[in-house]
């Protein structure tokens, strides 16, 4: 008979992993994102790069007990979604005024 | 490595739900259901630890590893769906791609900030909760920013 406790953790670890990767492979598409285009197409992308960088951390932070990722991911998770809105509105004003 | 091999089944049942679900466009089992019978089976699974010897407190935390687990894996496949999204429209730069692209980025954000929401409650983590539903929160302004400012400059430049 399979250990729950056991399978509970392996399943927690690899879901986490997985989950990662995935945040990895959208992250490279966020950084194609960011490189190319215009200002207000590069701002999206960086906004959803600190998200998947963001939330990677905090799982990293939750399954290897790495104690200063978790506040790396909130300022990333935070900064970077205020940071969008406040650049979004100073694109839209003509000349940055 | 049997542990293993049960998570890659489980892996397998629920990441195939999760793209069953989106291929068809549409809930396969609607949430009203789909929730009270995962909550059931859940109790029932925990009767039955109970009932086996397990102290109540292990047995239910196990029991929402696992789901916080499957949370994951769900996850999983709309972050990959987003991803090939992102790269499908190759250099393409006109406005309609950009509300495109502005709502692809906005499923990221929300497939992460739900993720966050409900994994951290699975596992009595109130701090990823918290930050998830304040994520969870900014997401609409941070897209509807975006699409104003582009839909602005755009504006702009067709007056020049």
């Amino acid at each position: 008979m399979i250990d729950l406790a056991l399978f509970a953790d392996t399943a927690f670890f690899w879901g986490a992993f997985v989950f990662m990767v995935a945040c990895s492979i959208a992250g490279i598409g966020a950084i194609r994102l960011a490189l190319k285009g215009e200002a207000v197409t590069s701002l999206m992308g960086v906004s959803a790069l600190t998200t998947v960088a963001g939330v990677s951390l905090y799982l990293i932070q939750i399954i290897f007990d790495v104690e200063f990722a978790r506040d790396t991911a909130i300022a990333l998770l935070v900064l970077g979604a205020v940071g969008t809105i406040v650049f979004a509105r100073l694109f839209r004003m003509e000349g940055g005024q | 490595m049997i542990a293993e091999i049960f998570v890659i089944m489980y892996a397998i049942v629920v990441m195939g739900f999760v793209a069953w679900n989106i291929r068809k466009g549409a809930f396969v089992i609607d949430p009203s259901k789909l929730v009270p019978i995962l909550i059931f089976i859940l109790l029932v699974f925990v009767l039955f630890l109970r009932y086996t010897g397990l102290n109540l407190g292990v047995a239910v935390a196990t029991l929402m590893k696992i789901g916080a687990a499957g949370i994951l894996f769900a996850g999983t496949i709309p972050m990959i769906s987003a991803a090939v999204g992102l790269f499908r429209f190759g250099d393409e730069f006109s406005p309609n791609i950009f509300y495109v692209r502005n709502h692809i980025t906005g499923v990221i954000d929300t497939v992460a900030s739900l993720v966050m929401i409900f994994a951290g409650l699975l596992i009595y983590r109130l701090d990823l909760v918290a930050v998830g539903f304040f994520f969870f929160v900014l997401i609409p302004f941070c897209g509807n920013a975006l699409a104003n400012a582009y839909y602005y400059n755009y504006q702009r430049r067709l007056g020049k």
